[in-house]
């Protein structure tokens, strides 16, 4: 359920993205392509991609013009219980793929939190201080973790796509 | 074809330092990790002397309060564990499960709340009616008679609960258990107005996660294990 939504939200941005460019002065083909080609699979080629990739330990990351956001899935939430505390990593730590970076805190249980990639966190989010319910109830979109830099592009290939890891949800579960 | 039940190797560390104790938990965790077979999941049960100990909500728990904690007698811990802070001690049942939940449900919510309900089963063999509540752990009306605090990497668990048999209870005045304002803490022999101890206490906390985790249990007869 959780893959309709973030599938549909896509299709809601592209079809308002099109009705904006329409009613605009026409953009350069490069912006237009930039607007739609997260539905094209991520390569080394495009940095502009946004499409969420996902590990076997249930982080998401999209890669936006260089900077990896990175959060955890829809069913890594629901398998936690109500968050109450986000323990993040320091700007500046450097990572590497499968590092611990930090934990995440729901009855009275401590999960720890893997990086999906090789990089530097840039940012981390510090709503989660006050609100750290927002990892539950907005898990792809305000409940993000942390921002790091991609220092291993290849490592994003290695990842699963939405469909791959639908499947792999369902392996686990069956 | 029936379900092969998961099974769980009982070493009981008897009385041990807490310091200890997490070293114990920590090379079993390794087995875990770094094991190419697979290592038995374990059910790792002792009792600490005096000791404090947080979880990784730090903030709360500045050096002055431990400080102010130590010079009561007791020791001081900060640990990885969920949960804020508790206090361990002599007739306090300290129960570790070092387990593998891939045997079981890969989901840290139905792991605790198993936990709950183990702990739920055994007081009802006492005759003592206990509850969960809002806040994680098991209660006998406003009163917490087991915490419970996790942590888990990689799907392996690791602390786990403290249920109070004969326990001071004093200990609890020196801080806000749990970080809950307004509750208290109760034990086994509070409830039934008599003395039980861990030997009572034991038998049938194993019984309970027998039924509770469907598993069978396995004794490890020399069980204190030194570090």
């Amino acid at each position: 359920m959780a893959m309709c939504t973030v599938l549909r939200c896509f299709s809601v941005s592209l079809t308002s993205s099109f009705t904006r460019l329409s009613s605009r002065n026409p953009l350069t083909p490069a912006k237009l392509l930039a607007k739609t080609c997260y539905r094209r699979s991520l390569s080394t080629n495009t940095p502009f991609c946004a499409a969420l990739k996902f590990t076997d330990k249930h982080e998401w990351v999209r890669v936006d013009s260089g900077v990896a956001t990175v959060g955890i899935s829809n069913f890594a939430q629901e398998a936690l219980g109500d968050v109450v505390y986000c323990g993040l990593p320091e700007i500046g730590t450097k990572l590497s793929q499968s590092d611990e970076f930090g934990a995440l805190e729901s009855v009275k249980a401590a999960s720890e939190l893997y990086s999906p990639l090789t990089g530097e966190v840039t940012d981390v989010n510090d709503a989660l201080a006050d609100t750290p319910g927002l990892v539950n109830k907005s898990c792809y979109k305000e409940g993000w973790l942390m921002k790091m830099t991609v220092s291993v592009p290849a490592e994003l290939d290695g990842l699963m796509d939405e469909a791959a890891y639908e499947r792999y949800i369902k392996s686990i579960e069956d | 074809m029936p379900v092969r039940k998961a099974t769980l190797r009982v070493v009981n560390l008897g009385r041990i330092c807490y310091h200890s104790a997490l070293k114990i938990q920590q090379q079993h965790i390794k087995q875990h990790l770094e094991s190419c077979s697979t290592p038995p999941n374990t059910l790792l049960l002792c009792e600490h002397e005096p000791i404090y100990t947080t979880g990784i909500r730090r903030a709360p728990y500045n050096l002055k309060e431990e400080q102010r904690l130590q010079a009561l007698g007791a020791d001081f811990c900060r640990t990885n564990r969920g949960g804020l802070i508790t206090f361990h001690g002599p007739g306090q049942l300290v129960c570790y499960p070092i387990l593998d939940l891939g045997c079981f449900k890969k989901s840290i919510r139905w792991y605790v709340c198993e936990l709950e309900r183990t702990v739920i089963s055994m007081c009802r063999m006492f005759g003592i009616e206990a509850t969960t509540s809002p806040d994680t752990g098991v209660w006998v009306g406003e009163n917490k008679i087991c915490a419970i605090g996790i942590h888990c990497g990689r799907y392996i668990t690791s602390h786990g609960l403290a249920l109070n048999c004969n326990t001071d209870l004093t200990w609890f005045q020196h801080i806000v258990p749990c970080g809950i304002v307004g509750k208290g803490v109760t034990s086994l022999s509070q409830e039934l107005g008599r003395d039980v101890t861990l030997g009572e206490a034991t038998p049938k906390l194993l019984e309970a996660f027998t039924e509770q985790f469907n598993c069978t249990l396995t004794y490890d007869l020399n069980s204190v294990e030194t570090q």
